[in-house]
């Protein structure tokens, strides 16, 4: 017990400062609560970094503390912090702030159960633990669109987690054991193994926003505030991912998975892209990026267990993408949500326009920025798996890509009105930018600290 | 070491500091890029001196990223930095005027550190990484001038059609790194049989669209569109030349069935995008199309076997094409346009520009002792010995004889006609740089011999090339000056100066297609939604009417509300009229907002994407039911 506690550190520490983070609340002291979070975040980062090495398993199994939730942990918990940060600059000094920080600590919580979990119950505890906190804070502005957005979320999260939980107990039935581990005895089973495999496709395509679930995610970062859109596109996106990795890579490949997962990665990104070429206001533009992004992602999942560079593909990319979307996005909270906000404001505001073009290129996969070190890793784990075809239609959508973000740089550097970007920007937010832009333009030229 | 990094950095910072500080960009750039030349040039002498530098940094987890200074890669390292310097000391006269300076040679600058990333790569992750900068920089210095007409257009067909032949790099490049588990250059080399056949052909796709080879030839001619100094910089001497630098690296790995292939592409561009150049109207098209017909020759030196004429040829082709461009930007400073009408007799008022652009043109001929000679030689003596004579040799002569006329044809347009007054403003910046690539043009032919030493290559004997080559060259030039090309073509000229437009061209083959697609993806998805909406109405018709009339009820049981509230506030007006009434007045309208909010709620559209929802789970079902029958 004891030692299982040990390589609980960092989760631990999250609950109690979540906790903290609610008395703070309770005080009526929202600063507090922020510096708490921000705290607690730090200081599960540097507990995490001791754990790096450790392959292993606690609770019997049900949790895992591996080289995949370690790295989703340093990936989560400093953009957590960045998120504190970007909501701090958008919605200080409002009526209920602290409660926002803690929810975003909460559901990030949640999204580390999804990253280590080994077992089902795990499973459904984080989906069930990032969708309640994300309903609120996507509520949160209390006006028509974020009721509306939030409602939406709540029906699609409400029905797809029940169905997940449903074609999860045929697994439990099928296996005997709800540990991902004991996933093998399905082999043989075909009829059962897809009963789960369809339920947790759903439940965590859902949380992902892969093509066919993504109908919320627009509404739904359109109706929250910017910075909790931001929250929401990388960190229940990335955990998400990790989550499909950890169950996955258990279940026997004769069931079929890699070709599902494959078709959907192609819909997913192909769809998002399309899209996203239609968008006039920016955060819709960037939810349906993400969409994109997220069948991406989905190609280092269908080469799990048959190339080596999986993981890492899967790692590398995490991280770049956790770092240029929440710089888009801090971009956008200071140019305004409409496409038209963003004329002239590369000339208005060079150093931020800079920047918002390095996310962008970044997220395109333009060299040497990170985006692109990461999509080179997915595109040769697809490679390695055998799926040459996923590669071919993910190389010919990042030609699609790159239409889709020059159509916010181009009238970035167009003639402005002249009032773009006149706005103060506030302290928290250009460190925000700051990490970031240092993070895409730099670890492109060092990933190799990542794990190979 | 540092030399090697510098040669990448000082171009790179500059071009930073230039698009940074937006002041004094020519100084910057003057800086950097002379600090690059230097950093090339001793690197160059390492080299020489036997003393190969490298460079490793830490890069993806198990492939680092390598820069190598072998002699190979060090003499195009210094023949890019040789050109760039010469060029961007002419743009500084020619750019003079232009309010967009700073942007410019940012954009310049960053592409010269890109090119020198991919010669000097020494891993495949570098060369995808600089083969797609310097694809990026080339599309925004094509769009340079994004107002004007056509512009736009231009430079994203460049970027399409060299990006859709990328495919074929990025292909080739996971080919050769799966094969080998490294992503060193110099190790995947070792690869033998049908997965070096296959890179080979994937990565000749990739070489063919920046380099281009027939059919993807047509978007360096539109490129034009450019100022002046980026097509003698990128589309003449270093963009271009991506494509013949990968194959002329991966040469000695390709297997005989790749090299033909090789050989052929280059030999047919050489002669039809000769044929091209030879009934085009509009000089600088002319020199592109020239480029295109010269690259062909040196992927035919390729295919032959002998990828060191190929270098020699592209060596060169480089100092020639530079000038020749530069020079065609000087007449087209003095008239405004390089049509080959409006440019007539425009060498007559300029007797220096037009010696140096007429001594480049004899080079690229192939007069002696000029370097185009030499280089030509080696390229058709290559073709002569090599296992595909029969193919390759006619090709080579071919290309000869139209490099001749093509280039006869351009100097006597330039020398016949009226010469008009002109103005002598920047022209020292410009004269200087032309100068220099002059000179080069002339001479470089006698470095020949010790490169060759360098490199350890023994060219094929030269004496029947030599004979054969000058007689088409002459001839060519003779052909060129003294018929007319109407005559010289006949039936051809019209094909020609639609650039061979087969089927469309390859318009037909990618832009129209992919348009098609793309349309017929919006039906299809307009079609779906209302097949969609149409299933939806009939399967929830009757909940979705009594839910209906439920909201219809609720809405005007808040309206009924408001109008009692409304009564109420009639009655109460009589005895207080200010403050209730607007209490009363706000009460209503939040009522009624209140029955807006909740028909907004039941819009009906979750219901729809959750239907959506369901057909695609059904669809993954149908498939993983599928999956198991099949494999």
């Amino acid at each position: 017990m004891a030692r299982d506690l040990s390589f609980l550190f960092p989760e631990l520490l999250l609950a109690s400062t979540v906790v903290l983070m609610l008395v703070a609340e309770m005080l009526r002291a929202p600063r507090l609560a922020l510096i708490f979070g921000l705290i607690g975040l730090g200081l599960s980062t540097a507990l995490t970094l001791p754990l790096l090495e450790a392959d292993t398993s606690v609770f019997g199994g049900t949790y895992r503390v591996d080289l995949l939730s370690g790295w989703a942990k340093l990936i989560l918990l400093p953009g957590t912090a960045l998120a504190l940060l970007m909501t701090r600059a958008e919605i200080a000094g409002q009526d209920r702030e602290g409660s926002v920080y803690a929810l975003l600590c909460l559901v990030t919580l949640g999204a580390l159960m999804l990253a280590g979990g080994g077992d089902m119950m795990l499973l459904v505890l984080g989906v069930v633990l990032t969708g309640l906190g994300s309903f609120a804070m996507v509520a949160w502005p209390r006006d028509d669109a974020a009721t509306e957005a939030a409602m939406k979320y709540l029906v699609f999260g409400a029905v797809t987690g029940s169905v997940m939980i449903y074609g999860l107990t045929f697994w439990f039935g099928g296996a005997g054991s709800t540990l991902f581990s004991e996933l093998g005895a399905l082999d043989g089973k075909p009829l059962i193994a897809l009963a789960g495999l369809v339920a947790v496709l759903i439940g965590l395509g859902y949380k992902a926003a892969l093509v066919p679930f993504q109908f919320w995610a627009p509404d739904a970062y359109d109706g929250a505030p910017v910075s909790v859109a931001a929250f929401l596109s990388v960190i229940t996106k990335v955990a998400a991912i990790i989550a499909f990795a950890q169950v996955l890579r258990d279940l026997p490949v004769a069931t079929g998975w890699p070709v599902v997962v494959a078709l959907i990665a192609a819909v997913t990104m192909t769809f998002g892209y399309l899209a996203a070429l239609v968008q006039s206001n920016v955060v819709r533009l960037l939810a349906y990026s993400s969409v994109a992004q997220a069948g991406y992602f989905m190609m280092g999942i269908v080469a799990l267990g048959t190339s080596p560079l999986a993981l890492p593909s899967v790692i590398v990319f995490g991280a770049a993408y956790v770092a240029m979307n929440l710089g888009a996005f801090a971009v956008i909270m200071i140019a305004g949500r409409d496409l038209d906000d963003f004329r002239g404001f590369g000339r208005a505001r060079p150093v931020i326009g800079v920047a918002m073009v390095v996310f962008l290129l970044s997220l395109t996969g333009i060299p040497p920025l990170f985006g692109f070190v990461g999509k080179v890793l997915l595109f040769g784990a697809a490679t390695e798996a055998g799926y040459l075809w996923l590669a071919v239609i993910g190389i010919l959508n990042s030609v699609l890509a790159l239409a889709v973000y020059l159509r916010i740089v181009v009238p970035m550097y167009q003639a402005g009105d002249g009032d773009a970007g006149r706005t103060e920007v506030a302290p928290p937010l250009l460190v925000v930018l700051g990490a970031t832009a240092l993070v895409t333009v730099l670890m492109g030229l060092f990933a190799g600290v990542f794990p190979g | 070491m540092t030399m090697l990094a510098l040669t990448i950095l000082a171009p790179l910072l500059a071009g930073i500091a230039a698009l940074a500080l937006r002041r004094a960009p020519e100084a910057i750039a003057l800086w950097g890029i002379g600090t690059g030349f230097l950093a090339a040039m001793t690197v160059l002498a390492g080299a020489v001196a036997g003393d190969a530098a490298q460079l490793v940094l830490p890069g993806l987890p198990q492939m680092p990223l390598r820069l190598v200074a072998s002699p190979l890669t060090a003499v195009i390292s210094a023949m890019v930095a040789t050109v760039a310097a010469c060029v961007v000391v002419y743009a500084v006269g020619h750019m003079r005027s232009d309010p967009e300076r700073p942007r410019f040679f940012g954009i310049l600058l960053l592409f010269v550190a890109a090119m020198q990333a991919l010669v000097l790569a020494g891993d495949w992750i570098t060369v995808l990484a600089a083969w797609e900068l310097i694809g990026f920089s080339s599309y925004l210095l094509i769009g340079f001038w994004h107002g004007r007409d056509g512009v736009p257009g231009a430079a994203t067909r460049a970027f399409l059609y060299t990006r859709s032949a990328d495919l074929g790099l990025y292909l080739g490049i996971f080919v050769l790194i799966g094969q080998a588990g490294t992503s060193e250059i110099s190790a995947t080399l070792a690869i033998t049989g049908t997965p070096a056949l296959v890179a080979g052909l994937l990565l000749l796709i990739g070489a063919m669209g920046k380099s281009a080879q027939v059919p993807l030839q047509d978007w360096l001619q539109r490129a034009m569109a450019g100022p002046t100094p980026v097509s003698a910089l990128l589309h003449s001497a270093t963009l271009v030349a991506a494509g013949a630098i990968l194959l002329i690296r991966v040469a000695p790995m390709l297997p005989g069935g790749a090299l033909l292939v090789v050989g052929l592409v280059g030999g047919v561009t050489a002669v039809v995008t000769g044929l091209i150049a030879l009934a085009e109207r509009d000089l600088k098209r002319l020199l592109a199309a020239s480029t295109s017909s010269q690259y062909g020759l040196m992927l035919l030196a390729i295919g032959a076997g002998v990828p060191v004429a190929a270098l020699l040829h592209l060596i060169a082709h480089a100092a020639i094409k530079s000038m020749l461009f530069l020079g065609a930007g000087v007449f087209q400073h003095d008239r405004n346009s390089t049509d080959m009408e409006a440019v007539a007799g425009a060498g007559r008022a300029r007797p220096l520009v037009l010696a140096g652009f007429g001594i480049a043109a004899l080079a690229l001929a192939g007069i002696p002792p000029l370097a185009g000679f030499f280089s030509k030689d080696a390229v058709l003596a290559a073709a002569l010995a090599a296992p595909g004579a029969a193919w390759l040799a006619p090709l080579a002569l071919a290309g000869t004889v139209l490099t001749g006329a093509y280039m006869a044809r351009a100097l006597r347009v330039l020398w016949q006609g009226e010469a008009q007054p002109v103005s002598g403003k920047g022209m020292g910046w410009m004269s200087a740089g032309m100068a220099v690539l002059t000179a080069l043009a002339a001479g470089l032919g006698f470095a020949f011999a010790p490169l060759e030493h360098l490199l350890e290559a023994e060219l094929p004997p030269e004496g029947t090339a030599m004979i054969l080559g000058l007689a088409a060259a002459l001839s060519g030039l003779v052909l060129g000056w003294v018929i007319a090309p109407a005559r010289l073509m006949g039936p051809v000229l019209p094909r020609a100066q639609r650039g061979f437009a087969v089927a469309g061209g390859m318009d037909g083959l990618v832009l129209r297609p992919a348009l098609a697609i793309a349309a017929a993806c919006e039906r299809f998805e307009r079609h779906l939604l209302a097949a969609q909406l149409g299933l939806v109405r009939i399967l929830s018709l009757g909940t979705a009417s009594r839910t209906d009339a439920a909201d219809n009820r609720l809405y005007a049981a808040t309206l009924d509300l408001g109008r009692l509230n409304l009564r109420l506030g009639d009655r109460a007006e009589t005895t207080d009229t200010d403050g209730i009434d607007g209490l009363i007045f706000g009460l209503v309208d939040r009522t009624i907002a209140a029955g807006r909010r909740l028909r907004l709620l039941q819009s009906g559209l979750i219901h729809r994407e959750l239907a959506l929802t369901v057909m695609g789970i059904a669809v993954i079902a149908a498939v993983l039911l599928t999956v198991p029958i099949i494999s």
